[in-house]
């Protein structure tokens, strides 16, 4: 039997179709679309959204949707952002970090929504500029937030009652000191460090001073010298520990296990609070509202886990019918990861099963969160102006480090910050 | 006929080149899959950075985005205090782990080239780190070196010596350069091992014959044998460490301050953090290029001298 021999023509020929059967399903806009709406979002499917999802098919039984979650880091933004460009079937999807949102919304890879928004009462929120609740791009509403996450203070009870320290209702930056210093003992530091005092005082898009940083401003240079002389008199968490221990992601860790007493945090880490036997403990948490400054009374935590809409999405009807759903009685099962819904539409109850866990009288003092959770109305600091706002974050971090570690002095960290922070105001405000 | 012309034009061709059997193209089919992966992973990514370090370009905006600014970026990369930090810490790092590796690598290679009990798994042990995994390896450094409970402090208390380690920005490089060292010596002195049981027995009869002395053995018949080992082993490292990111990724994420924020760190932070793919991809070019000069001086160097011996 002859052989059959192949001609260079044919041999390249079958090179050329091997590689485009590998690389033609990873590519090209349209490439794999499906009938179900994609939704991306950073939080397991398990911690809420597949129920809401599993919810929004149940009321829209036309309608199918698939979640994929990525990790909400630097990788996990990379695949979205190339995701998106690169045309895979992806219809709504959140964003979480300011950065990437102002890259995303400048960049068109979000929809306008700003008629969905002016047109419902319900949505008419939005259109808020004093508190924000969405992402607004040269006048186009382009980002709708889903959460909101107000900062408070956890006290350990059990060891609050042994050294006689008062919950406090209201408290002023310096009473916080203080009461760090009266819960410092031999086996726990009073606090794990100490609130943003500039955001506190200052309030939303704090960085920021017409076209030049704002860290010129006094409590910038304030916050770094509390948290340094905390760290230094032992009544805030040593940084060395923070910085060898990566403690920064692992903060409750060390909350349970006593070795901080005041903990400023957000609804997020309430769930490493309701199971002892995942996380064991013996005692109850109770709240305290985030302290003040000067009379300023901003709140540290903010608007969030902001919902868009691809805007090559060919199923926009369906993803806004998702995104309304989500906005305005979907979200309810996100209360169990912590996500307090931006538009509230959840009753007390539900509030505390879904963030609280089954048994919340064993772990929390229910009337201290009734009253700072539930019943106070903190004024949320959402950042919209977000020119080189990673670099400046990269900058305040690195410096503050420097400082707290003690090998810089607040003032000398400041000025470098204020050097960095201007430097990527200018660059970025000259790029196209 | 065209079938006919089709053969005629085949025969034709290998007349033109009787090297090339037409049946030997087969052989691209079986290399195919390599080349491919090549082509869409190492030669389309090289050329996309050459193209991209002469643009203003972050990614999300899509190749429509993309904004070519001729050379901007290498006159603001001249002027960028960040880059030239992150340059001097990679020339210490380099400067200071390759040569210790390989110093001390050489003589665990000589050490282990001796009959020593137990010695197949000695060397087992050493190559070790070569292999792990190095968020396994970061983890464990990690906890070694906690300047509170690590180990490494708790023996180094004796001697009145407290490092911060990763939590200081004095200490975070030299902790990180005794990483890579730990990590190298292992597979600096298997490369030395497999070299030195290639060295000309004869001579070393011969040397032995005359009474040399060790330290005359070394210098007169070891050292110049292992020199195109010392060549390798030096332009390997010097690329590897000059690429060094999987640990100051994990560890130490550039900090504390800047203070672990090498060129390769650095770049990442440009390109993934900020999203500045054009100037990351001009640092990376510029980066190649001194790396090259770097390696090719090293290589000029240690074979002016191998010729020379």
């Amino acid at each position: 039997m002859r052989r059959k021999r192949f001609s260079r023509r044919e041999v390249l020929a079958g090179l050329g179709a091997a590689g485009a059967a590998a690389l033609v399903p990873g590519c090209g806009s349209g490439g794999g679309r499906s009938g179900a709406l994609q939704v991306w979002g950073g939080v397991p499917a398990a911690s809420g959204p597949g129920d809401v999802v599993k919810a929004f098919q149940a009321k829209f039984p036309q309608y199918a949707v698939d979640y994929t979650r990525f990790v909400n880091d630097d990788r996990g933004n990379l695949k979205l952002d190339t995701a998106l460009q690169g045309g895979v079937d992806i219809d709504v999807y959140f964003t979480y970090s300011q950065g990437a949102m102002a890259l995303r919304a400048g960049s068109g890879l979000a929809a306008d929504l700003t008629d969905r928004v002016t047109n419902d009462p319900e949505l008419k929120v939005f259109l808020d500029t004093e508190q924000p609740r969405s992402y607004i791009d040269n006048g186009k509403v382009k980002a709708l937030a889903t959460a909101r996450e107000p900062f408070f203070v956890l006290f350990n009870e059990k060891l609050r009652q042994q050294a006689g320290v008062e919950l406090p209702q209201a408290w002023t930056i310096d009473e916080f000191r203080s009461t760090a210093k009266r819960l410092t003992t031999d086996k726990t530091v009073g606090a794990y460090t100490v609130p943003d005092i500039a955001r506190i005082a200052l309030g939303p898009n704090y960085w920021y001073d017409g076209n030049r940083s704002n860290f010129g401003d006094p409590h910038f240079e304030q916050g770094f010298r509390v948290g340094r002389e905390m760290i230094a008199d032992g009544t805030a968490f040593p940084w060395t520990e923070v910085l060898a221990r990566h403690l920064d992601a692992y903060q409750q860790n060390s909350f349970l296990t006593e070795e901080f007493h005041l903990w400023s945090t957000a609804p997020f880490n309430l769930r490493y609070l309701y199971d002892a036997k995942k996380y064991p403990h013996d005692f109850k948490v109770s709240f305290a509202p985030s302290p003040t400054v000067d009379g300023k009374d901003w709140n540290g935590g903010s608007y969030s886990n902001f919902i868009m809409i691809n805007p090559k999405s060919p199923k926009f009807e369906a993803a806004w019918a998702f995104v309304k759903f989500w906005l305005t009685e979907g979200a309810t099962p996100m209360l169990k990861g912590g996500k307090l819904p931006a538009l509230g539409g959840v009753t007390d109850d539900q509030v505390i099963t879904g963030m609280l866990g089954k048994e919340p009288d064993k772990y929390f003092d229910m009337d201290s969160f009734r009253r700072v959770v539930l019943e106070a109305d903190p004024k949320l600091a959402t950042d919209t102006r977000l020119t080189g706002f990673p670099e400046i974050t990269l900058a305040v971090k690195q410096q503050r480090d420097l400082c707290w570690l003690g090998e810089k002095d607040p003032g000398v960290a400041i000025r470098e910050v204020r050097r960095l922070a201007d430097a990527a105001i200018a660059r970025n405000e000259r790029r196209p | 006929m065209a079938t006919a012309a089709v053969a005629t034009a085949s025969r034709v061709r290998t007349e033109k080149a009787p090297g090339i059997k037409p049946r030997g193209w087969i052989g691209f089919l079986f290399i195919a899959p390599n080349l491919l992966g090549v082509i869409a992973f190492t030669l389309i990514p090289l050329i996309s950075v050459v193209v991209l370090a002469f643009t203003d370009w972050n990614l999300v905006s899509g190749l429509g985005g993309i904004t070519f600014n001729g050379i901007d970026n290498f006159v603001a990369i001249a002027r960028d205090p960040g880059f030239w930090h992150a340059i001097g810490l990679t020339l210490v790092y380099v400067v200071v782990s390759v040569p210790l590796t390989v110093v001390l690598g050489l003589a665990l290679g000589i050490a282990l080239n001796r009959p020593l009990p137990g010695r197949a798994v000695l060397r087992a042990i050493f190559f070790l780190p070569y292999i792990v995994n190095v968020v396994a390896i970061g983890m464990t450094w990690l906890m070694l070196m906690n300047p509170k409970a690590g180990l490494v402090n708790q023996v180094l208390d004796a001697f009145g010596i407290q490092p911060g380690w990763f939590a200081s920005s004095h200490w975070a490089l030299p902790a990180l350069i005794v990483m890579a060292i730990w990590g190298g010596v292992g597979y600096c002195s298997l490369i030395y091992l497999s070299a030195l049981q290639d060295a000309p027995r004869q001579l070393y009869e011969a040397a032995d014959i005359d009474g040399a002395s060790a330290w005359a053995k070394f210098r007169v018949i070891t050292w110049p044998s292992l020199l195109p080992t010392t060549i390798f082993l030096l332009v390997t490292l010097i690329i590897g460490a000059s690429q060094g990111f999987g640990l100051i990724a994990l560890i130490t994420a550039g900090g504390p301050g800047d203070s672990t924020t090498t060129i390769s760190y650095y770049m990442y932070q440009t390109g993934f953090q900020f999203y500045r793919f054009g100037y990351a991809s001009a640092i990376g070019l510029v980066t190649f290029v001194g790396v090259l000069v770097l390696t090719l001086l090293t290589w000029r160097a240690q074979r002016g001298r191998a010729l020379n011996e």
